[in-house]
Parts: structure tokens; sequence; C-alpha cells
């Protein structure tokens, strides 16, 4: 019989190479592989030399490209030798599994529930049947069928399949036989499985079917190559009848495929892949530097840790294998495997600290590969998915620069403004949001100036790594730079985008970065400057409908936060420092003036009396405290006075005075215009002053002034002057307005506004 | 004599004077004598030159487990098996080992247990304080001999360091990182060259086959002298957690309080289980920066907040609730023991403290006495 089968594991780099040998030697005429016939048509560009491993083949629906299946390709995967070897040996190659056009559409059929989150996108329960990880569907003990190398593992004293794998067969140097014995092992397991579940069935009999229908072309030498799971009921074809009876009448539905460049973290476990391998990195190395892999491994984490300017020497490096073998031996193994590499690494290069450890799982053993394809591979859904969204709003992509005014108050103009806002999240920034002036823009409003680039449909397939929809893809984009931002602000920035773009998932994702994350900032100033975004949704809400309750949690723990390590972050900060701290205060000030919760102010005041006592404190921030309490009537004028006296009196540094008093005038002087005790208080301190400390506090004075504009001073100067003759005489400032000065010239300007405002017909 | 049956009264080294009945503490090899000697009957793998048992025995001997006769090995260490694989096979590969870890996570008693059954012999001990010279750690001179025969052998005091090197066994430096940096150092000619000098003689003592030394270290002390990266790259590191479960430790804490209190004769009842549960919670999320739930992030305090501590703050809870309180421990007694623990910096500390308080004691269910007892000493 020419019909030869090969039991592998997906992603299985002993596999590929005994696989490699096997076909060499078998030299079929004929290669069956376990995986899309869809995407038959995309096959040609393998022999593309830019199409770099890693990457997928993905196959979805045009009009519902979210519901996209992958199936990836590392270069040590089994399959991607054998499709290899069929480009270099110029014979056929044929993907056999159950057609995505069935499968989709019996999904359709079951009226499956997409996948809620977009996150989860990349890993869809059908992505490369692979028996070993398969993620079990049902709930409960993992059973044989999920798991069944598990089970031999656990029969042969392993805590997990992959080490036994990695054990037995990947690490072994001679293949001969290999094959048969996965057969065997095989057959055995599925001897004692529970039946299969109906599209396990509808699959085998499909491979089956594709194997018939090569043996009756006349292909001589048949190699099938496909998941050790499938390997025994492969061989017996003598159910045509049935298997034919089975695939009866499957329903179908339109399929399109493309390559899109994968990357290794995706390949492993941690981003949800199921049919993934815990190590790409590894398998890789294993792959290009089968002869000592040890060695090799351990110098190249060597050489990561020195370019992270850690030491580690050539000396180290003989240890660290040393040490790797010995463990091997005690533990009676051929070879130091991963395990016993990670461990060695971090007892001799690491000295036992686990932190640089993180650096080598996320490099070396998983790996930043990236993996690329031809520019003539099919577009990607992504790019679909943008195509059918730019026809439905009206949107046409051009060259040229256009201005945009939305009205969010519009569904139509707000589905703009959300693509506009996720397609900025993908790095592909065709709209510039530009800042709305002049009052009448409220949050309703959004002004954009819209210009596409060419580059644009590169960022995109960039882009397509992250999901196929914009929306999808966007989210996920989001949820990625959340997990790697460790700074406050670029997660508030996020959030802020996150927001916009109105991504809900992303939006929770991020809270729960910004929470944990606030928990470790140490410092409190980004602590106060994440609070205001968050302040705004809470109290607002949003145009969009952010949900609120999902954002007071976590402004809660940021205001307690700030609360428990605000005086300590106050004590010695230079003027710098001091000016940052002071607009972080303001910050924390402007969130509670929105949220108006009496429990949280009287808190917060507590806070600004200690600031204002304390000692070694910046003057700015105490005089900017005084400002904030005396704005808020916790201390009234005769309070500001016996402070402005302490603060400035001669004891006190000239500089620690001035900016007391630069504190307490800060921000808009129009504010400051109408706090009428502030004013009296100065006026009475100024009072008291002797002549000589008079003409000693000046200059500060005229620097605490200089910051204002020079019609706020012009202001400033007529307040204090009719203040001083209430004060004086008691009377109402009656005086006031005939002093005003005018100037005519601008003066004549206004007023035919004024006359037309009024009444057009007057003149003047 | 069938070893089988020795009751452990009569094990081979016993002190010459009399049965031992009287020594507080006997060495691990005196111990558990018969667990070595039943190993060494059934041990018919390869072992490294001078070495009482082979790698695979030595492990067994401190992870536990049943010997083909059936004889059953208790467990020495309980934890991560791999870090006792990665210890015994750094000693196999003749590099030094240096154990490292919080206060309290069994060091100590790693070490003395991986000599007794490698070597046979964990006497061969130089406690590191910062009054440690190099005489402890290469020799010193008899002076009365030194006077009156002039410079020799004889004259020459070895250290436990020396007559490892000349018996091939292996030498244990307890607290290495209290030891002066410069008196560290002499370690490195021993650690690379496995020679030690006598320029006085004009003479060398070289190591033999099977000596090494097991050094153990804190890492959570201040003021200590880090090692020299010379001497650092010398040892193969590892570090030696504190206790993986919440239960486990609970029933460290548990125990250990309870045989203290009887010591002491302490007059409080036998605390409950669920007020240790909350010191052991409140230690190990502060300690590990997360709450059990895993849900929130913590600061850490600059304190150790190890299982010792958190057998202190119970035991210390007891006392006034005996003597000044009903004698019943409840959170009032705890808060004071608790907050002195965790706060040792008075700023920084404290900070967390409260954060921790208001981020989590607040609004846990059924730990409103606890809140209100801390915020009071705070």
């Amino acid at each position: 019989m020419g019909v030869h089968i090969f039991g592998i594991r997906h992603h299985g780099p002993g596999c590929a190479r005994s696989l490699q040998a096997a076909l060499a030697a078998l030299r079929p005429d004929v290669l069956l592989i376990e995986g899309p016939p869809d995407a038959q048509e995309v096959l040609p560009l393998l022999r593309h030399e830019t199409l770099k491993p890693p990457v997928a083949l993905l196959v979805y629906p045009p009009e519902a490209p979210h519901r996209a299946a992958f199936y990836p390709f590392a270069v040590f995967s089994p399959e991607w030798q054998a499709l290899r070897f069929a480009g270099e040996h110029d014979i056929p190659a044929r993907f056999m599994d159950l057609p995505q056009w069935h499968r989709l559409a019996m999904k359709e059929d079951d009226g499956e529930k997409e996948p809620s989150s977009p996150v989860d996108q990349s890993a869809p329960p059908t992505a490369n049947g692979v028996p070993v990880a398969e993620p079990s569907e049902e709930a409960g003990e993992p059973a044989l069928q999920d798991d069944p190398l598990g089970m031999l593992a656990v029969a042969a004293g392993y805590r997990d399949h992959e080490l036994w794998w990695e054990h037995q067969i990947e690490q072994r140097q001679d293949p001969t036989g290999l094959f048969q014995g996965i057969m065997e092992a095989m057959t055995e397991l599925r001897a004692r499985a529970r039946p299969l579940r109906e599209d396990e069935a509808l699959r085998e009999a499909y491979m089956r079917q594709t194997i018939r229908a090569a043996e009756q072309e006349g292909f001589e030498r048949i190699a099938v190559v496909c998941g050790a799971w499938h390997a025994p009921v492969l061989a017996d074809l003598s159910t045509a009848g049935e298997d034919a009876a089975l695939l009866k009448g499957l329903p179908k539905t339109k399929v399109a495929a493309t390559w899109v460049p994968w990357t290794y973290s995706r390949l492993s476990y941690r981003s949800g892949y199921g049919a993934g391998v815990t190590s790409p990195g590894w398998y890789d190395h294993l792959w290009t530097s089968p002869d000592r892999a040890a060695v090799r491994w351990a110098t190249h984490a060597a050489r990561l840790l020195r370019a992270e300017d850690l030491d580690a020497s050539a000396a180290s490096v003989i240890e660290t294998v040393r040490l790797a073998e010995a463990l091997a031996a005690l533990r009676e193994l051929p070879m130091p495997g991963l395990a016993e590499l990670h461990e060695a690494v971090r007892t001799v290069l690491c000295g036992g600290d686990a932190t640089p450890m993180r650096l080598i799982r996320d490099r070396l053993e998983i790996g930043d590969r990236l993996g690329e394809v031809p520019a003539e591979t099919p577009a990607v859904p992504l790019q679909k998915d943008l195509e059918a969204q730019q026809k439905r709003l009206r949107l046409k992509p051009t060259t040229e620069i256009q201005n945009l005014d939305l009205d969010l108050r519009k569904e139509n103009e707000r589905a703009r403004s959300r693509l506009l806002y996720r397609l900025r999240l993908l790095n592909i920034p065709w709209g510039e949001p530009q800042r709305v002036s002049g009052k009448a823009a409220g949050t309703f409003h959004e002004l954009w100036r819209l210009q596409w680039q060419v580059e644009f449909a590169v960022s995109i397939i960039e882009a397509a790594v992250w999901g196929n929809t914009v929306e999808s893809a966007a989210a996920a984009a989001v949820c990625g730079q959340a997990d790697t931002a460790n700074e406050l602000p670029a997660l508030t920035e996020l959030l802020d985008g996150a927001i916009l773009a109105d991504l809900p998932p992303a939006v929770g994702h991020v809270l729960d970065r910004l929470q944990t994350q606030a928990a470790v900032a140490a410092d409190v100033r980004h602590l106060m400057e994440a609070l205001p975004p968050l302040a705004r949704v809470a109290r607002y809400g949003d145009v969009r409908g952010t949900r609120t309750d999902q954002v007071l949690p976590v402004l809660n723990g940021l205001f307690e936060r700030i609360i428990v390590g605000l005086p300590g972050a106050c004590g010695s900060l230079d003027d710098e420092a001091a000016a940052r701290m002071v607009a972080g205060i303001g910050h924390v000030q402007e969130s509670l003036n929105l949220l108006d919760d009496a429990g949280r102010r009287g808190e917060w005041q507590q806070v600004l009396g200690q600031l204002l006592d304390g000692d070694g404190i910046h003057g700015l921030v105490r005089g900017w405290s005084c400002r904030l309490l005396l704005e808020q009537r916790v201390i009234d004028g005769d309070e500001l006075h016996r402070r402005a006296r302490l603060s400035l009196s001669p004891a006190v540094p000239a500089l620690q005075a001035g900016a007391w008093i630069e504190g307490l005038l800060r921000g808009s002087g129009l504010v400051l215009l109408h706090e009428d005790a502030l004013w009296a208080a100065l006026d009475r301190w100024l009072a008291d002053l002797s002549a000589e400390t008079f003409v000693e506090l000046v200059p500060l004075l005229r620097r605490a002034f200089a910051g204002f504009q020079a019609p706020e001073r012009r202001a400033m100067a007529e307040k204090v002057k009719t203040l001083g003759d209430g004060l004086r005489t008691r009377k109402p400032a009656a005086g006031g307005e005939s002093t005003v000065i005018i100037n005519r010239e601008r003066a004549d300007l206004v007023l035919p506004v004024l006359a037309h405002v009024l009444d057009a017909g007057r003149g003047i | 004599v069938s070893k089988g049956k020795t009751p452990r009264t009569a094990p081979a080294a016993v002190p010459a004077d009399g049965n031992g009945d009287g020594i507080l503490r006997r060495h691990a090899e005196q111990e558990f004598a018969e667990e070595l000697a039943e190993l060494a009957k059934v041990d018919d793998k390869p072992k490294p030159p001078n070495w009482k048992l082979s790698p695979w025995a030595a492990r067994t001997y401190l992870l536990g487990g049943k010997l083909d006769n059936g004889f059953e090995v208790t467990p020495k260490y309980v934890g991560n098996a791999r870090l006792i694989e990665i210890a015994v096979a750094t000693l196999a590969t003749d590099r030094a080992l240096l154990l490292y870890g919080l206060p309290g996570t069994a060091k100590s008693w790693v070490s003395e247990h991986l000599a007794a059954a490698i070597a046979g012999d964990s006497a061969l001990l130089i406690q590191g304080t910062a009054g440690t010279d190099e005489t402890a750690l290469r020799y010193g001179w008899n002076y009365a001999r030194l006077l009156a025969e002039g410079p020799s052998l004889n004259a020459l005091v070895p250290s436990p360091m020396m007559r490892a090197m000349r018996t091939g066994k292996l030498a244990r430096v307890e607290e290495l990182t209290r030891i002066g940096s410069d008196v560290q150092d002499t370690l490195i000619t021993i650690l690379s060259e496995k020679t030690l000098p006598i320029p006085e003689l004009d003479t060398e003592v070289q190591a033999q086959r099977g000596f090494n030394v097991i050094a153990t270290a804190n890492n959570r002390d201040k003021g200590v002298n880090e090692l020299s990266s010379a001497l650092l790259r010398r040892f193969n590191t590892v570090v030696l957690p504190v206790p993986e479960t919440l239960d486990d430790e609970v029933q460290i804490v548990d125990r250990r309080v309870n045989q203290l209190g009887r010591a002491l004769q302490l007059p409080a009842e036998k605390p409950a289980l669920e007020e240790i549960r909350r010191v052991v919670t409140v230690f190990r999320e502060l300690r590990d920066g997360v709450t059990v739930d895993g849900k929130t992030k913590l600061k850490s305090p600059s304190g150790t907040l190890s299982t010792a501590e958190a057998i202190s703050v119970v035991n210390n809870g007891m006392a006034v609730a005996g003597y000044y309180g009903d004698g019943v421990l409840r959170a009032a007694d705890l808060a004071a023991g608790i907050t002195g623990t965790i706060v040792k910096d008075p700023v920084q500390d404290r900070v967390v403290w409260l954060e921790y308080l208001q981020t989590v004691v607040k609004d846990r269910d059924g730990w409103k006495d606890l809140y209100r007892a801390c915020r009071e000493v705070v």
C-alpha cells in the first residue's frame, strides 16, 4: 500500500527533523497535510522568498472576518517542513482537513456565539486541531481525549506532557522507528478513548476521503502528515461508504484565505492560543542549532544579559552548562532540557535572582521573531473590514487633506469619530484630531484633519496581527500595549484613547492595569495626573456612554493613595518639582470639584491642612494649599492674615516667602479678583509691615505678580484701590467706576456689535 | 546489631561522655544516623569522590521517600524539590553553593543536612559575624607552641575550612554577608585554586577531592557586606523561598506558637486559628505585594515579615491578652505588635501600612475590628 502516515505534534522540532529524514527516505509523489483545503490557492506563495515564518494561514468568511481561523506555522513546525519539502521536490502538497467552508458554516448553523472579547480572537477553538493541547470544551476533569499525551506522560511519571514529549520525542537523536512508535502509542490510546465528538469524526472522515481521492488519482507513495492523535484512524481506509454518508449534505459558506505574519509570542500559551507551545524560542533554537544546544543556549542567555548591562562572563557560561548537565544527570535525562537550562541560568548567571529571568523568558524562551509575507498576499480581513466601514460611513481615503467637523450627537458622525480613533490606536493616523477652539464647542464637537498616506497599507498588514476587524484589532492593540506599559501617564493616555475609540473591553482592561500600577506607583504626581480624566468620565459619563461604575473603584483607589502619599511626597522639593507638584494638586482639586463628594472633599481638605503647616514643605505648595483652602472657605480672612504674616515674616528666607506668595496668587488672575478675603488679608498684612520690611519685600511681591498679564494686573490694581477705599472709609466703593480707564480706540471697535445686539436700528 | 531496629538513642556517633541524652541539640548526622545508614545500604548509584552518598540518595535524604527495602526516609525540606536538586547538582559539579533567602527560610537547616548527607559531617562550621577574621577561614597559631618550638605545623591551629580541605569534606559558612569584605575575599583563592597557602611555613594545604563550601546569606538585611562579584561568581546561588501557600504558613505558625506558648507558660488560651490566619495573611500580602485573591497590588514595607516574625507577633499578642486582657486573643491585642513589625521605617513603611489598611483591611468582611484597632495605633 502506498499510504505512509506520519503522526506528528504540531510545532515539534524533533518531529519536524524526523519527518524531514523520513520524507527524504520515502520520496513520496504526493503530500497530504492536516490543514485547511480552503487555503490551497495561497499555497504557491510558499515558494516566494519573502514569506518567512512564523506566519499563519488565515481562513475567514469575507462577510464576517472576525470569525476567522488561524493556522500558524513556525520554521520548526513539521507541517511547514513538509510544505517546504514539497516545494523543493516539486511534488503536489494538499491540505486534507475538513475545510473551513464547512466548519464555519456548521458553526453558523449551530448559532454558536461569537467570541465576545476581541482579545480572544486569536484563540478560535478550530485553530489547528492539535490533540495534545486542544482546549477542553466541556467543563470538568480533563479527559483522555483532551490530553491523551498527558495521560501517557503521567503514566511515565512526568508532571506534564510537554516535558514528556520533549524528552521522549523532540530530543530523540535517532528518528528511526519514531513514527511507528507514535502510531502504536496512539492506537492504544484511541482504543480506550471515549467516542469522538461529531466534528472530530467529520474531520477524520474528510481526511480519509482525501487520502482515497489521492489513491484513485494514481499516486503511489502518498505521505500523510497529521496530528499524532489522528494517525491510527487514517490508516484504515475501509470505511469509504460510512465516511461519504457522514460528509453528505454539510452546509457550506464562502471563505477566503490568506497568509498573515505571526509572532512567537502569539505562538506561546501566554497569548491564549490553544495549540501553542510554551517556549517557541527554545524550539526554534533546537531546530536551528541541534548540536550543542545547551552550550549555545547558555551563550545566548549570557549575551542577552550582557546587552542589558548585567554581568555574565564566559566562565559563568561554562558553569551554567556544567550545572545543567549535572541536573540532567541527576534527573536521569539524556541531555539538559529547557527546565534544566532555565534553572542553571538562574542559579549561575543570574545569581538566583528571578528578575533577569523574565528577560530570558521573553526574549529567549519565547522569542520576539516576527514573520513576513510577500506583498502579493491577498488582502487581510482587517483591510476589508476597514474598506467596508469607509464605504458605510462615506469616508473616502484620499491623499488630499480634508477637514471634518463631527457632531457626536449624531450616530453616523459618532461612528466616524470612533473609526478614526480606533485607527489611531492601530498606528494608522489617518485623522489628526484638531483642538476645538471657541466656547461654542462642547464635548460633542470634534474637528478632524484627514489625510490618507500610502504607507498605511503596510500599517494595516502589521495591525492585522491584532485582529480581523478594526474594532477587535484596536481593542487587542490597546490591551497589548497596556500590558507592557508600566507608567501611569502612558496608561491614562491609553485609557483616554480607548474611551474615545469606544472599546469597552479594552477600557476595562486598561482600568485593571491602571489599578494595579497605581498600587505600586511610587510617584504621587503620576497618580494625581491620572485623576482628572477619570473624574471627568465618572462625573459626566461621556457622550459615548462609557460606564462610570467601572471607573469609580479605580478613582477611589487612586484618591486613597494620593491622600496617604501626598504629605510625604511634598517634602524637600526644589523649585521645579514644587511647580509640578502644585500642578498635580491642582489636578486633584479640579477632579474633586467635578465629583462633588463631601467625604472625599473633607479628607482632601485635611491633607491640604497638613501641607499648610508642614515643615520643610516648599513655599509654593504651602501657598497654593492656603489658596485652595481659602477658596473652599475652610480658612477665613483672619486665618489667612495670620498665615500671611507667619509665612512672610522676616525670619523666613526671602525665596521661600516669595514662593509662598507666588503659590497663593497662582492661577487665573480673574478668579483671584473675586477672592475678597484674600485681598483684605493681604492688605492688612501689608499695612502692618514696618517701612524697612516693606522695602525688603517689594521685590518678592513684584515677582509674585509678574506672571499675570498686563490687563489682569491693571484689574488687580483697580481692585486693590477700591478695596483700600472700602476698608478705610467703611463705605461702599462708589468711585470705582469713574476711575476705569477706557481705551477709546478699542471701545469704539466693540460698539457696532453692541449696537447690533441691543437694537440694530438705533445707530451710535 | 540490626540497624533497622536500633533505637534512636543508640546511634554510631555518640559523644564519649555518655549516651548523649543531656545534649540539647544533636547534629543532623547523629539525629538521622539511621536514615543515613539505610540510604547508604541501598545506594548503588555512582558517587563523586569522597561522597558518603550518591547525589540521588542525598536528594532522597533531604526530600524524603520510601526506599526499595521499605524504609521510610522523613522529608527534611518541604518545598520545591527542584531547588534541592539544583543544590545537590551544584555540589556535584564542584562549585560552591550559596543558599540565599529571607531569615527563617530553612537555609541553615538545608546546609546542615546537605553536609550530613554528602560528607557525613555537618560540624565543620564557620559562623559569620562582623568579627570573623581571617584565622577563622584559614588558620591560627598556638602561640605557646609557636614561642617554644618555633613555626611548625604543630603550632598551627587549623580552621574548620582547613580541616574540610584536608579531609575532602564540606565546610559550612553561615551568614556569609556578615563577614567583612576583606575576610570574605579569602574564600576566592580557596574556591578557585582549591588550595590554602601557608607562607609562614612555605607550604600549603591542597584540598582533597570532595571538598566544597556551602554558604548561607540573608538577602533582606541592610548594612551587610555585599559579596564582591568576584566571589559571587564562584558560587551557584539558590534562593530559598518563603512557604508557598497560606495554609502551609498558618500551620507552621500555629505549631510554633503552641510550642513557644507552652514553654513560656503564657496564661492565654491557645489562639484561634482564625486570628493566626489573619496575621499570616497580612504578612503574606504585604510581603508578596499582592492580596491573596491576587486582585489588588500592594506596596511592600522595608521589613522582612518572615514567618518567624508572624510567630512572635502572635506570641506577643497572647502575652498581652493573657496579662492585660481577658485571656482570649483579639484584634486589639495584636494591633500594636503587627504595626510595630511592619512599620520599621517611620515614613515609608507607615505610608505602606496606611495604604494597606485603607485599601484592603477596611473593606474586608469581618476585619473591621482589626482595622479599627490598627488605625488607633497608627
